[in-house]
């Protein structure tokens, strides 16, 4: 037995339950009895067939104006009367639109000031890596020139023949004023030896003093250790070419009856002699004459030649390898 | 359901989708859009039973393809579905319950955003399931907060259906 108040097996609705175990009040109202609504509530199979019709209908009718409009999107009496529904809807859009304006910008507004400190840091960060970016592109931009040099000599009429280049980075500058060497990248296992010429794009650098199978060190030509037999270039004067004062180079041993015209470029001498071969080969320029001194006392002219290459902003230099070593 | 009652569903579904289309559907909170005509036509459909909820669905789906100048009938289907099935839920085992209102926007929100995806996709349109999964548990957050305030309007401008219409005989049993 049912429990006073519980459902019936017909559900909570349109009827309500009373046991038999009444009071007097519940035996007035157990009585079948019809309550305020006089009409006849539709049964239950009834009113479910009209509720699936009704949406079956809709479903259909949604389906066929979903293929209609689908099929003919932008043409047809279909769109003709969306464009019109859609014309009469427009005022109540932008009613709506400019009511909710005002919330709209306050939230912009707190929403911006959210995201403010956000992006903010996103921005400095951005604004970092561009930085480092742009210097990273300024200093291959600052060492294009050389590159360019380099190849130019290279590739020109006066790179010595029976010589290879061997590009090669700077890696290490002259550490201190009494420093005269620098680093490069290639070593003996680009086919670098002691003793081997180095160029830049401008002129002589200097020769190989040590060398490892990645990394070499070169002595420059302002080493006070340094010599190399070199010659006018105009005047076919030869001579040797040393450190001399002020960051400059002085050809040496050249007798005071030879003529050295200031601006003259003084270049290698090369082998004159295969018995006593120099390390540079014939033609590799080293500078140009800036000053030429003489004195009565003295045996030898007093050439100071300014060189080409810039020593002290070495990016990018070559190491001439012989195609046969010798 | 009278005429009044009826007139009233209408105005607030009208209301709905303008809103629906001139303004929530411009308010992106973490890659999800509030959907208010939703939630208005769940409150309608716990209130007024499945046929308001399918023919209100069915007609608030067509205003909003209309102002848009979308397909027209696709979201008139997807809201035809859901607002039949959250009558039934309204009618059946969801009637009185505190929690109802809120169940059904949670559930009918994954139905309404995995439909529309179906319908897209079955149309050969653009259908990212990735999006529509992402902004899925936001879109739900969003329409909950919605379902308390909406539902309380609703409820206040749809008078709740009195006892009498409700009960129309005692059955006596044993």
């Amino acid at each position: 037995m049912r429990r006073p108040g519980s459902a019936s097996p017909r559900g909570r609705y349109p009827w309500a339950v009373a046991t038999r175990s009444r009071s007097a009040r519940a035996a007035v109202l157990a009585s079948s009895v019809q309550r305020s609504k006089p009409t006849p509530y539709p049964s239950k199979a009834r009113s479910a067939l009209i509720r699936r019709t009704i949406v079956v209908v809709l479903v259909l009718l949604a389906l066929a104006l979903l293929t209609i409009s689908f099929r003919s999107p932008s043409s047809g009496p279909l769109h003709s009367v969306q464009s019109a529904g859609s014309t009469v809807l427009r005022p109540f859009q932008i009613a709506a639109t400019r009511v909710a304006q005002p919330f709209r910008d306050a939230y912009d507004y707190v929403d911006g000031l959210a995201n403010a400190k956000a992006e903010n840091a996103k921005l400095k960060r951005q604004n970092e890596q561009l930085r480092l970016a742009a210097l990273v592109a300024a200093g291959k931009l600052a060492k294009y020139p050389a590159y360019e040099r380099l190849l130019h000599l290279e590739q020109g009429p006066s790179f010595p023949s029976g010589f290879r280049p061997v590009n090669a980075a700077v890696i290490a500058y002259p550490d201190g004023t009494f420093a005269h060497e620098i680093t490069i990248s290639a070593g003996s296992s680009s086919g670098l030896r002691l003793n081997t010429p180095v160029v830049s794009g401008d002129g002589l650098v200097g020769h190989v003093t040590n060398v490892t199978p990645h990394t070499a060190v070169v002595t420059l030509l302002t080493d006070p250790q340094s010599f190399v037999s070199a010659r006018d270039l105009h005047t076919r004067v030869r001579g040797m070419v040393q450190n001399g004062s002020a960051g400059t180079l002085a050809l040496s041993e050249v007798p005071k009856q030879f003529r050295v015209v200031k601006g003259d470029e003084i270049v290698t001498n090369g082998t004159q002699d295969p018995r006593f071969p120099d390390i540079y080969p014939y033609g590799i320029p080293i500078g140009r004459v800036s000053s030429v001194g003489v004195t009565d006392t003295a045996t030898f002219l007093q050439v100071q030649v300014q060189p080409f290459a810039n020593f002290g902003s070495l990016d990018a230099v070559a190491a001439l390898v012989p195609k046969r070593h010798r | 359901m009278t005429l009044l009652d009826g007139v009233k569903a209408a105005v607030i579904l009208f209301v709905a989708a303008i809103a629906q289309v001139s303004i929530f559907s411009q308010l992106h909170v973490f890659g999800a859009v509030p959907n208010f005509l939703l939630v208005s036509l769940v409150a309608i459909a716990l209130l007024r039973g499945s046929i308001v909820g399918a023919v209100g669905g069915f007609f608030a789906g067509l205003l909003v393809d209309t102002a848009t100048l979308g397909t027209l009938g696709l979201t008139s289907l997807v809201l035809t579905l859901a607002g039949y099935w959250i009558g039934r839920y309204g009618e059946t085992t969801g009637r009185d319950r505190a929690h109802a209102p809120f169940l059904s926007v949670a559930v009918v929100t994954v139905l309404y955003e995995f439909g529309l995806l179906v319908v897209h996709f079955v149309l050969g349109e653009s259908a990212p399931a990735g999006a529509v999964v992402r902004s899925l548990i936001p879109a739900i957050v969003l329409n909950l907060i919605l379902t308390a305030p909406v539902y309380a309007l609703v409820r206040r401008l749809l008078r709740v259906a009195g006892r009498d219409e409700l009960t129309t005989e005692v059955q006596l049993l044993g």
